[in-house]
């Protein structure tokens, strides 16, 4: 027998049937395309950006994060789910495609039928197994939705919607499936290739033929209103995802990733910066609120929302929806909400989890622009201290900027203005300059450099703070100023190579600092010093202990430096326990987006809550490669009362430690 | 309204100070300049008098070289509406009442009704430049205010006394008050006022003390003699132990 199928049995493939199925197909692509477009309205409120650059790279991502489900492959469980239930129905709308293109289009006109023989027998099976799948992965999902009801999940009218019209469709399909076969397949060997369809057909079988046909005929209908319905609906419920979010991985930021947009404030006709309503932000920002579906994957990793701060990433995208689409002119600030506003570490972990690649960071930053250049407004009174302390002597701390490079004096470092004729220039930073704990960092650095016989200089009091913490609190001006002046100082050597200690001042002075024409190498000093031990330069005597080590936010997420540090540890003889969460997943010390200069004064202490984490590793020593983060978990251990256990350490402290005789320098 | 401020530049007092070639203030290189603390406080009520009664024209007045403009845009940012300053390259070294006959010299003629200075300045702390401009201009000074009101003319302050204790005291214009720490949190100046002041007028006059005389000389000018300073002790616990053990035997008597 030929293996194949009559297409439209039963309901006929005539002028009744084809005429009101591509009238209604019509309706419903026609109600989308209206929903859409209503939508793109919407999106038009915001600013312009021009997302249309290296169109080859964005189409990748589009396609992987799509056909892939990379993105969404990332969380297992739901996200598993999720992926199996897309190619399953990705499979259906291909194979229903398949069957328009044969009935309607290749053998209407020119009399040609592929569904047939072996590939009509792997169409049936895969086809039977992906509906199959998808109904158990939807039934999965919904056990999680509405029983299971995970911690933070919002629950809409929408999720029914949606839940409910993908199981009808996908059961009518089985009921058609089985109605046809029990009266057209049962007892052939066409039938084991329908396995799902055949079990359904056997349970159908007493109904009798002519009841078959009828059930058939209703239920074939039926599943045609359901799937244009669903079309229809796409951009009126959180069905958009599949069209916005899809979209999104073709129009994400490209990078370098975390760095801010430069405000041009020789631009004096400009009379508001940051936002403080929705018309301030790009159009991607209302955008991707449209693309949000709610995952709550950036809310579960966001070191605020977790440790009982009022801000949740998620609710951020989606306020800023809600009043695009209801509100436009309502205040932004006070609809998310200051202490949210204030709250955010810039960790980017909600950012980098984020299967609908959504930009939270940027816009939280927004909304701080707006408040600290536009009202004077600060988290608090400290804050504002910082920033003045810092116009005063170039630091938050407040020490006086002509004691910088006081820590050097004693190691024969001496100041570029001194000696120019460096092999690298050692950007300090704040903490490693004043900060006693951190001074110990930057001392063990320059023995590291001298034992491996680099000449190193430093800026010592022409070095200013690099403007990171001020910047990502807002305070744009004052960043600047800062890098405007770095900038013509390091430039003024003709400095040839950067190494800074600082993962804030890394990631500012090599991507931030190139939108005002810098273009001097940066590399942080774990790469560094992996190369010098690589090399050949630096050698370090392997000596047992047992650490667990915190990937920084701005070495980890914003560059994906996880190896050279870790190859470090291993060199000084670490066994390294790593906490549950480490690298891309790692959580944050409280300190970044400029908090090292604020007060924490909501819910549980974001440092103490890692010190615990690192103290369930069983490790001794605490490995750090930030100033910040250090002194955050300085501060933590003896917040979670754990100093006789864990110490908390630079990774260059640890190497220092442990330095070998050195090859004779050629 | 018309208000005068009375602002100085003073070095951050988190610098490194060293004493001048002379031997008689300190020397000036390796400072960090800010605007001297008491005078942001007289800056900030004058800016919050204005936003309350509207029409009131604010002088920021400020004695000293010319990198003193620097200190006067903060003062311009934060909302004064003109900027004198008097270039006077030997401010540092001047006295109390030239510096007041300088300041009543500009003010005589100009009307002001509220004139705000600082209670003090950081670095020569002599409390008096305020209440001497208002001698010399013959109008009433209170001083050490930390609470002000303003209603149709008459003025209401609290002045802060020794031990705590408050005075409030009212008064009419003119009038000039000298502010004190707990009056008020200076604003931080926002970025379209920054620009704003850049475009300010700033005249610079001739310093002229009207005849006034210095009186005074200063002999000596150091540092406090290190006399029997603390020390702290770090390390382990048990070193630290032996640590104060030796020193108790070394120094003191207590364990003989």
């Amino acid at each position: 027998m030929e293996f194949t199928r009559e297409i439209y049995w039963n309901v006929g493939h005539g002028f009744t049937t084809l005429a009101p199925m591509y009238g209604l197909l019509l309706v419903a692509l026609t109600v989308l395309v209206l929903g859409c477009l209503k939508r793109i309205k919407v999106y038009r409120l915001g600013q312009p950006l021009d997302r249309t650059d290296q169109r080859g790279l964005r189409m990748r991502n589009l396609l992987e994060s799509v056909l892939l489900q990379t993105k969404v492959f990332r969380v297992p469980g739901a996200g598993t789910a999720h992926a199996l239930f897309f190619w399953s129905f990705f499979i259906l709308m291909i194979g229903t495609s398949l069957i328009v293109a044969q009935a309607d289009f290749t053998d209407l006109f020119f009399g040609v039928k592929f569904l047939k023989g072996t590939f009509y027998k792997l169409f049936s099976v895969v086809l039977d197994l992906a509906g199959l799948i998808a109904i158990l992965m939807l039934g999965g999902l919904l056990v999680r939705r509405y029983l299971i009801r995970p911690e933070g999940l919002l629950t809409k009218s929408d999720d029914a919607v949606m839940h409910g019209l993908l199981l009808a469709i996908l059961v009518t399909g089985f009921l058609i499936e089985g109605a046809r076969m029990a009266v057209t397949e049962l007892n052939t060997p066409l039938a084991l290739w329908s396995p799902v369809g055949l079990v359904t057909a056997k349970m159908l079988t007493s109904l009798g033929e002519g009841g078959l046909r009828t059930l058939h005929a209703g239920l074939w209908w039926l599943h045609l209103l359901l799937a244009l319905a669903f079309i229809a609906i796409i951009p009126y419920t959180k069905f958009r995802h599949i069209l916005t979010s899809s979209a999104n991985a073709y129009l994400a930021d490209l990078g370098p990733t975390g760095k801010l947009t430069t405000i041009n404030l020789e631009d004096e006709t400009t009379e508001k910066f940051g936002a403080s309503e929705v018309t301030d932000l790009r159009w991607k920002d209302i955008f991707d609120a449209d693309a949000c579906t709610l995952c709550k994957r950036c809310q579960d990793r966001c070191p605020a929302y977790t440790t009982g701060k009022p801000l949740s990433p998620m609710q951020v995208i989606n306020q800023i929806g809600e009043i695009s689409f209801t509100n436009p002119a309502a205040n932004l600030i006070d609809t998310v909400g200051r202490e949210a506003i204030w709250a955010c570490t810039t960790c980017r972990a909600c950012q980098d989890i984020c299967p609908a690649s959504i930009e939270h960071v940027s816009k939280i930053i927004e909304m701080r622009r707006n408040l600290v250049l536009m009202e004077g407004e600060f988290p608090g009174e400290e804050v504002m201290t910082a920033m003045e302390q810092t116009e005063v002597n170039g630091n938050p701390l407040g020490m006086g900027y002509a004691a910088r490079g006081d820590w050097a004096e004693a190691l024969g470092i001496t100041a570029l203005a001194e000696d120019a004729e460096v092999e690298v220039l050692y950007f300090v930073g704040c903490y490693a300059s004043f900060d006693k704990r951190n001074i110990a960092v930057a001392k063990s650095f320059v023995k590291l450099c001298q034992a491996a016989g680099v000449k190193v200089g430093i800026l010592g009091k022409e070095e200013k703070c690099c403007g990171e913490p001020m910047r990502k609190m807002g305070n744009e001006y004052l960043y600047q100023t800062l890098a405007m002046e770095m900038i013509e100082t390091i430039k003024g050597y003709g400095v040839k190579k950067i190494v800074t200690t600082c993962p804030h001042c890394f990631n500012t002075l090599t991507k931030d600092y190139r939108d005002f024409d810098f273009a001097i190498e940066v590399v942080p000093h774990v790469v560094f010093l992996d190369e010098l031990i690589t090399t050949g330069r630096l050698r370090i005597k392997a000596e047992p202990f047992s650490c667990t080590y915190h990937d920084s936010c701005y070495l980890g997420r914003h560059n994906n430096l996880y190896e050279a540090p870790r190859n470090l540890i291993r060199t000084a003889g670490g066994n390294l326990t790593e906490m549950a969460q480490n690298r891309d997943q790692a959580f944050c010390c409280s300190a970044g987006g400029g908090r090292i200069m604020a007060e924490e004064n909501l819910g549980e202490r974001i440092n103490i809550k890692r010190v615990r984490m690192a103290v369930d590793t069983g490790a001794d020593q605490l490995l750090a490669n930030c100033p910040f983060c250090l002194t955050m978990f300085e501060d933590g251990v003896k917040g979670a009362d754990v100093e006789a256990q864990l110490r908390p350490k630079d990774l260059a402290e640890i190497l220092a430690e442990r330095l070998a005789e050195q090859p004779q320098s050629v | 309204m018309k208000i005068l401020i009375c602002i100085k530049q003073v070095p951050d007092m988190e610098s490194k100070f060293k004493i001048n070639g002379e031997g008689n203030w300190y020397d000036r290189t390796d400072l960090a300049w800010r605007m001297n603390e008491y005078d942001e406080y007289a800056v900030e009520q004058a800016v919050r008098l204005k936003e309350q009664v509207g029409d009131a024209d604010l002088t920021v007045l400020c004695i000293g070289p010319d990198q003193v403009k620097e200190t006067m845009k903060k003062a311009l940012a934060m909302g004064c509406d003109r900027g004198v300053q008097i270039g006077d390259n030997d401010a540092h070294k001047r006295e109390p009442i030239e510096i007041a006959a300088m300041i009543a010299g500009f003010a005589k003629d100009k009307n002001f009704d509220i004139i705000f200075t600082g209670m003090q300045s950081q670095d020569r702390g002599s409390a008096q430049v305020g209440v001497m401009v208002a001698e010399m201009l013959a109008i009433p000074a209170v001083t050490t205010i930390v609470g002000f009101s303003f209603d149709n003319g008459a003025v209401k302050v609290k002045r802060e006394l020794e031990g705590g204790s408050k005075a409030l005291v009212s008064t009419t214009t003119p009038v000039l008050l000298t502010c004190q720490l707990g009056l008020n949190t200076p604003r931080y100046p926002t970025l379209p006022n920054i620009m704003k002041a850049k475009k300010k007028e700033l005249l610079t006059l001739a310093p002229d003390t009207g005849g006034v005389c210095a009186s005074q000389e200063t002999a000596a000018f150091y540092f406090p003699e290190r006399k029997g300073s603390g020390i702290v002790l770090e390390g382990d616990v048990s070193d630290l132990a032996d640590k104060l053990i030796q020193l108790l035997k070394e120094k003191t008597g207590v364990l003989a």
